[in-house]
């Protein structure tokens, strides 16, 4: 324990910011520093253009030495922005770091009143009068620091999952990816090729997904789910619930003692299966049996058996032989692993494009989604890579693509954002058609074609080049000839100034994306925030994009909103390094937030135990006497059991009884003592 | 393809037609046509308006020759070689040097007027031109007060052109009778009236 200073009189400094114009621009300063200067336990009031500056870090350093201060106050931004900057110029000037308080007078005040400057002003004055409050009793807290487990989990095996669990475990640390399908690669090994370059999509993912499984320092947890999540920054418990499966690897064959044994990935007994059912992966545009893998490419290349169509008849026990790799008997098994760090990469789904009546999805025949058409296209998909009509199995010479479906919407059955990745991939789906369909003329309807990333336009103006015909307007409706199953696409061409209706044989409609379905639970275990549209909260949208506000956890991919392949990647090699950092330094600084039980008043009564919500309090014994102690570690300083303790034994640090109740006196007395 | 209703009244007929855009109304084969004559990628045009921003003519006309270029893309042939917008252009060709793709919407326009040409849609002034030139060598010829105004600075009253060698005019007019000019315009102003 550091040496705790005593002081006799609080002696506060307050430093007033005019960050440029912004605070300046509608709050008189000097007003409030005047004022400032006639408040109790105040000996300086100065201040400063940009008191983030060295120059206005200096000045709280040096008024700290020259007038002895107790507690600095600075009125500036949100301490989201720059507490840390301040509490570190309070360390700097020789005070504990913890005898800084901030009072918001621009986001909150001078961003919000720009046109009433009187006003702003005497508001500025009250936080300032309410922070110099608190500061006048604020303590020494010394931060706990706490180890970190070396291993990091990753949760979602799409492209994004694998490159943050690849990362770090190439950085050394034991990554445990866990993924809710049977295979990893996600989205991106439904895809037939990307753009820009036209790669194809497995063959580029597929040498990745092998790296995964093969790698020293990966624990492949799929067909697996997160069960339950405890612990904070550095010793997350995190408990799995690993699935039954049906068929064991032989790993898990050999544990048994079933020597050579487990699933080898043959197929035989896919082939005696007598249940059929639809191809999730092929989006039920084929059949797939109750024990299934979803593609050639799958990986680890172990069956699974779907209990949900399964009769067990038993077929596959039999073929299976001397393998035995298959329990038809197999139950959920839960597990749970301990890790310093979390990356969350969740992913995406398609919006049920089917919502927008008027394009007539799952109504009309030929009218169908771009995830379907990317199975159409492609070689190991449904059709072996013939793009067919489904109503009648022709080849479509025309066919119309519409973006922006369901996105950019605020009807509330759509998507108010940019899914941003539709123009890009409607894009190559043009050149797809115009490349395999001779005499093919795609028609792109579009509000704006965002080609916005590296080598994108130029794509665009390849394909234009090509033959694909644009036409600016977004589909009012679509109408459906009923002889030939033809459809009319009717919008405006808002640059011929026109009504247009466009007949042709197929419609593909570049459905907007929304949160995978289990996003909202999964982030509720993590405790990481959502936006309001459902994507996980970044920590802050330009300057920690891979950060939670919840520390330790952090995000890739299209879970935190919709970005292609290389931001995605880009992103999680980003949130790979993140959550590598506090596992390589070996220990995290926990902020001494946490509740603290004064025993002398205790009376054990341990009400409070079961109110918390992070399971941090527990009864002990202490010199003959029950009272309640606090796991420093696992407090997150709530407050839920120092508001409820009914004999005012239980101590909010940095958060005190007295502290808020001078905030409140200084608030509604206007100063008066 | 376009609904035709049967209206007694010419009047309201015209003002009711059904101006939607029907893929089949159109010529889909009209934009390589006017590629291959004005020798620019017509279809690469991504309607950023640049061309009627810089279009001397826009302001003071309703020509648009985005508008224009937008039509070309969706093969309305018959709608644009009827337009008489399409002669407004000046050839100045602010537009070809502006545009972002570094197409040549002027060579477009060019090539669309020999279309029209060619079905001898052309406006009065422009067959007067014709026929002046055949006539003097020159679309606008000499005249008595530009002759007073050379000579008053100290030039021959005559320019060093068909004015001053009509012996050169036969050369010009080789020329003109062996793409028809004279005797197309002619024609049509004869049958104009």
């Amino acid at each position: 324990m550091a040496e705790v200073k005593k002081y006799e009189e609080p002696r506060i400094g307050v430093f007033v910011c005019h960050c440029g114009t912004n605070i300046a621009g509608s709050i008189d300063i000097k007003a409030v520093m005047e004022y400032a200067s006639t408040l109790p336990n105040v000996v300086i009031a100065d201040d400063y253009q940009y008191m983030c500056s060295t120059p206005g870090q200096n000045k709280i350093g040096e008024a700290i030495e020259e007038q002895k201060l107790t507690g600095v106050v600075v009125a500036a931004c949100s301490p989201r922005l720059h507490e840390p900057t301040f509490r570190a110029a309070t360390k700097e000037g020789g005070l504990n770091p913890f005898r800084f308080e901030m009072a918001n007078i621009r986001e909150q005040n001078s961003w919000v009143h720009m046109h009433q400057p009187e006003e702003a002003t005497d508001k500025a004055k009250d936080a300032v009068r309410i922070a110099v409050a608190k500061a006048s009793l604020l303590e020494d807290l010394i931060p706990k620091s706490v180890p970190v487990e070396r291993a990091a989990m990753v949760v979602g095996g799409g492209v994004g999952g694998m490159q943050a669990a690849l990362d770090l475990a190439s950085a050394g640390i034991k990554t445990y990816l866990v993924e809710k399908e049977p295979s990893i690669g996600g989205k991106m090994s439904q895809l037939d090729k990307t753009f820009p370059t036209l790669d194809c999509s497995q063959c580029i993912l597929t040498p990745k997904m092998v790296d995964v499984y093969r790698h020293e320092n990966i624990e492949l947890l799929t067909y697996t789910e997160v069960e339950a999540v405890e612990g904070y920054i550095g010793n997350f418990d995190v408990t799995l619930r690993k699935k039954a499966r049906g068929v064991m690897t032989p790993d898990e064959a050999t544990e048994r003692g079933i020597i050579g044994g487990g699933c080898n990935g043959c197929g035989d007994c896919e082939d005696v299966c007598p249940v059929i059912r639809p191809n999730p992966f092929e989006l039920g545009m084929s059949p797939m049996k109750a024990i299934y893998i979803y593609h050639a490419q799958v990986s680890p290349l172990i069956y699974t058996i779907d209990f949900d169509s399964c009769v067990k008849c038993g077929l596959c026990v039999d073929v299976c032989g001397d393998k035995k790799a298959i329990e038809l008997d197999a139950q959920d098994t839960f597990e749970t692993v301990k890790v310093g760090t979390i990356v969350l990469a969740t992913g995406y789904d398609i919006f049920p494009v089917e919502e927008k009546h008027e394009w007539g999805y799952k109504n009309y025949d030929n009218v169908i989604t771009s995830l379907e058409f990317e199975r159409l296209i492609c070689a190991s998909g449904p059709t072996g890579g013939h793009l067919i009509r489904p109503s009648d199995g022709a080849t479509p010479k025309k066919v119309g693509f519409v973006l922006c479906a369901g996105s950019r919407d605020n009807t509330g059955v759509g998507k108010p954002y940019c899914s941003r990745f539709c123009c890009m991939y409607s894009l190559k789906h043009a050149h797809q058609i115009i490349e395999k369909i001779p005499g093919a003329v795609p028609y792109i309807f579009y509000m704006d074609i965002r080609s916005f990333g590296k080598m994108y336009e130029e794509f665009y103006y390849r394909i234009q080049d090509e033959g694909a015909k644009f036409i600016r307007g977004r589909v009012a409706n679509i109408q459906e000839d009923p002889v030939t199953k033809n459809l009319h696409i009717n919008t405006e061409d808002t640059l011929l100034g026109r009504p247009i209706d466009v007949e042709v044989d197929m419609v593909v409609l570049a459905a907007a994306v929304q949160p995978a379905a289990e996003t909202e639970a999964t982030r509720r275990l993590f405790g990481v925030s959502c936006s309001q549209d459902g994507w996980l909260l970044e920590a802050h949208p330009k300057l920690n994009p891979c950060g939670t506000t919840t520390a330790g956890v952090y995000l890739a991919g299209v879970c935190q909103g919709p970005k292609d392949i290389p931001d995605t990647v880009a992103q999680a090699e980003g949130a790979a390094s993140a959550a590598s950092i506090p596992i390589h330094r070996g220990e995290v600084e926990l902020e001494p937030y946490f509740a603290v039980c004064i025993e002398d008043i205790c009376a054990g009564c341990g009400m409070c135990i079961n109110l918390c919500p992070y399971q941090a309090l527990a009864l002990v014994e202490k010199d003959g006497r029950t009272v309640m102690q606090v796991t420093e570690a696992k407090c997150k300083g709530c407050g839920t059991c120092g508001g409820f303790c009914p004999g005012g034994a239980i101590r909010m640090q940095h958060f005190t009884t007295p502290q808020i109740v001078a905030q409140i006196d200084a608030f509604l007395l206007g100063g008066e003592q | 393809m376009a609904v035709k209703k049967d209206y007694k009244d010419q009047t309201l007929a015209e003002r009711l037609r059904d101006r939607k855009y029907y893929v089949p109304d159109s010529n889909p084969e009209f934009v390589k046509e006017v590629e291959k004559i004005g020798q620019t990628p017509a279809h690469m045009c991504f309607q950023c308006g640049t061309c009627t921003g810089s279009c001397p003519s826009a302001p003071r006309s309703t020509y648009r020759i985005r508008l224009f270029m937008r039509k070309i893309n969706l093969g309305l042939e018959e709608e644009i070689l009827t337009d008489p917008d399409l002669w407004l252009c000046t050839t100045c060709y602010s537009c070809t040097d502006r545009c972002p793709r570094d197409l040549a919407p002027t060579d477009a326009i060019m090539a669309m007027r020999n279309l029209a040409a060619r079905r001898d849609i052309v406006p009065r002034n422009f067959l007067k031109t014709a026929q002046a030139i055949y006539a003097s060598g020159h679309g606008v010829p000499n005249n008595d007060a530009n002759r007073a105004a050379r000579v008053k600075l100290g030039l021959d009253a005559e320019p060093d052109t068909t004015h001053k060698y009509p012996e050169y005019l036969e050369g010009i007019r080789k020329i003109m009778d062996h793409y028809g000019l004279k005797e197309r315009a002619d024609k049509i102003l004869a049958e104009e009236g």
